[in-house]
């Protein structure tokens, strides 16, 4: 399931992909226009750097940049290291697989359908880039500029 | 030609030929495929030419069946040969029956279906694209016209430049060798085990040192249940270290419940191509500086029977492994001097060698390469090294990329050229799925 981890995650990302390339963006200003508590931002950016998706810089001028182009970064790739296998449900995971307690998973129908939906899930995400989310984003906002 | 689909294959070895098992599965009437080959024979290409029957296949037989959409087709066929094998254990039939297989299957279809199929023995020395497909120019001065091209001329036959003294076992350089004579091996892999099984078959008494840099041995395969996995549960598109820890922690998470490393490597198995795709290019570089070497040993395994032979020997010494670097190698009177440096102490030992295999892998830079063919593409600019120097810069469509960085509509490559854009593509239930994917676009209507 997309946690709120993940969603606060890829809109940090989509604004490092707004950025000039090559600029390092301040943490607290990816907070405060993603609404995002910096806390948890900073937690999460840490993942992403880890995966290899963001690079950082330390100190005063410090701040975070994509470490490769917005194009070559798959949503699904981000969402599986922030939140894990990509699953609807905690049992249609086969690594990170959590058995419900009320029914066998071998028989269970409800399961077997679950499994589809991810794979569909995985085949969307995964052909979808940064990229692709921020100019998605950008036509979003462009007619509330033109009321404004 | 107006009308026809007309395909120039280069190349009758194992990937050829199942480009054009597929192709010919294709109800189309104005289908034409030529295979050309430069050996007399089709179907066996480097890896199935070997007569030796302790040359088995690395993969068991229901991989092996040339038809991507059915995995018994070999089995069956081995069976019709009465070499039908209980259908509960994995059977990992000599090479050179698998090479019979091969050639079986496309002098049949050629037979059948001669207007479709022909089979062509000759170098091919040059193709060049024109308005309307390609000429593909043979050494005896044949020309083929087509629509399009497909490489799939599969391994270097030749050692690289460094080990310039080195032969590759059952080339013409391979003379008689005096069964007392120590020999030398470079490389440690699924090829280092194949050069040693032949010089025992063929009598030979003397000492055999294999080296390479880790000094690392290919696992035994072992009866298993490979793991399940989906595309949702691996990470795509990260740095290698975290790919590694995941991994890791898979694997104890396995063993943990009962099972073994095999089955996570071989459960990744059909991923592997996606993976190597969404790395990115730090990755895929340190990926084949560091881990690859690791890696092959895990994935690349031997029949269960040959690695007990192989443990065996290195037990009574008969076959000695090494974890060095060789420095040097001079020609003296009766022997090549080889200078080594043991990766653990460092210490530099000089071995007096008789002769010395190649076997350090198959991957080699194609720009130098004994494929006069590819080689000739490159210098006019028509195709151009991946940029890992693995093979070829092709499009995930197996389309060859040229010098420019535009991909050809004309000519294609399929099976290990293709290994910088795929990666696992050097055994046949990859390429068989490469095949069969190529072809569907060849024949769509």
């Amino acid at each position: 399931m997309l946690t709120r981890k993940g969603k606060y995650g890829l809109k940090a990302l989509v604004y490092l992909a707004q950025q000039p390339a090559g600029r390092l963006a301040f943490v607290g200003d990816i907070a405060r226009i993603n609404n995002i508590p910096k806390k948890f931002l900073d937690a999460i950016l840490v993942e992403l750097r880890n995966a290899g998706f963001v690079q950082s810089r330390k100190g005063k001028e410090g701040g975070y940049r994509l470490a490769r182009p917005a194009e070559e970064i798959m949503v699904g790739h981000v969402v599986r290291v922030l939140d894990g296998p990509l699953a609807p449900f905690p049992c249609a995971s086969r690594t990170r697989y959590q058995p419900c307690d009320d029914c066998d998973e071998a028989t269970c129908q409800v399961r077997h359908m679950m499994l589809d939906v991810r794979q569909a899930i995985a085949d969307v995400l995964d052909k979808r880039s940064l990229a692709e989310m921020r100019d998605c984003a950008a036509e979003l906002e462009e007619p509330l500029q033109q009321q404004a | 030609m107006s009308g026809q689909r007309s395909i120039v294959i280069v190349g009758g070895g194992a990937s050829g030929i199942i480009l054009a098992l597929h192709l010919l599965q294709s109800p189309s009437q104005d289908l034409r495929v030529t295979i050309v080959e430069k050996r007399p024979s089709f179907g066996r290409g480097l890896a199935y030419s070997t007569t030796l029957d302790d040359h088995l296949l690395n993969v068991s037989a229901e991989g092996m069946s040339a038809y991507a959409d059915d995995p018994e087709h070999f089995r069956r066929w081995l069976a019709r040969k009465g070499l039908g094998q209980p259908a509960d254990t994995p059977y990992y039939a000599p090479r050179g029956i698998y090479g019979d297989y091969l050639e079986e299957l496309i002098t049949t279809l050629a037979k059948e279906e001669p207007e479709r199929l022909r089979l062509v023995q000759g170098e091919v020395v040059s193709i060049t694209p024109t308005a309307s497909g390609v000429e593909v120019l043979l050494a005896n001065g044949a020309s083929l016209v087509a629509r399009t091209a497909v490489l799939a001329v599969g391994h270097d036959e030749q050692p690289a430049p460094p080990a310039r003294f080195a032969v590759r076992m059952g080339s013409a350089e391979d003379t008689p060798l005096d069964p007392s004579a120590p020999v030398l091996i470079l490389g440690t892999g699924l090829s280092m085990i194949d050069a040693w099984l032949s010089l025992q078959a063929g009598g030979h008494q003397g000492g055999i040192i294999a080296v390479s840099r880790r000094g690392l041995l290919p696992w035994p395969h072992r009866p298993g249940r490979p793991m399940r996995l989906d595309s949702a549960d691996i990470p795509l598109g990260t740095e290698l270290s975290y790919f590694v820890d995941w991994f890791r922690d898979l694997v104890r998470e396995t063993k943990q419940s009962g099972g073994d490393w095999r089955d996570v490597v071989d459960g990744l198995r059909p991923f592997n191509q996606r993976i190597w795709q969404s790395w990115p290019a730090s990755a895929k570089r340190r990926f084949l500086n560091h881990t690859k070497a690791w890696w092959d040993i895990h994935r690349h395994r031997m029949a269960p029977e040959i690695h007990t032979r192989m443990k065996d020997a290195l037990r009574t010494g008969r076959l000695k492994v090494l974890a060095a670097r060789v420095l040097a190698v001079r020609q003296e009177e009766g022997s090549l001097a080889t200078d080594i440096q043991h990766r653990q102490t460092r210490e530099i030992e000089t071995l007096h060698i008789a002769r010395i295999y190649d076997c350090t892998g198959i991957a080699r830079n194609l720009e130098d390469g004994s494929h006069t063919i590819i080689r000739s593409l490159i210098e006019r600019g028509l195709a151009r090294s991946d940029p890992f120097k693995l093979g070829l810069d092709v499009t995930r469509e197996c389309a060859v990329i040229d010098a420019d960085g535009s991909a050809s509509g004309k000519l294609f490559a399929v099976g290990p050229l293709t290994r910088g854009t795929f990666f696992e593509i050097d055994a046949v239930p990859d390429i068989r799925l490469q095949c069969k994917a190529l072809a569907e676009a060849f024949t769509a209507p």
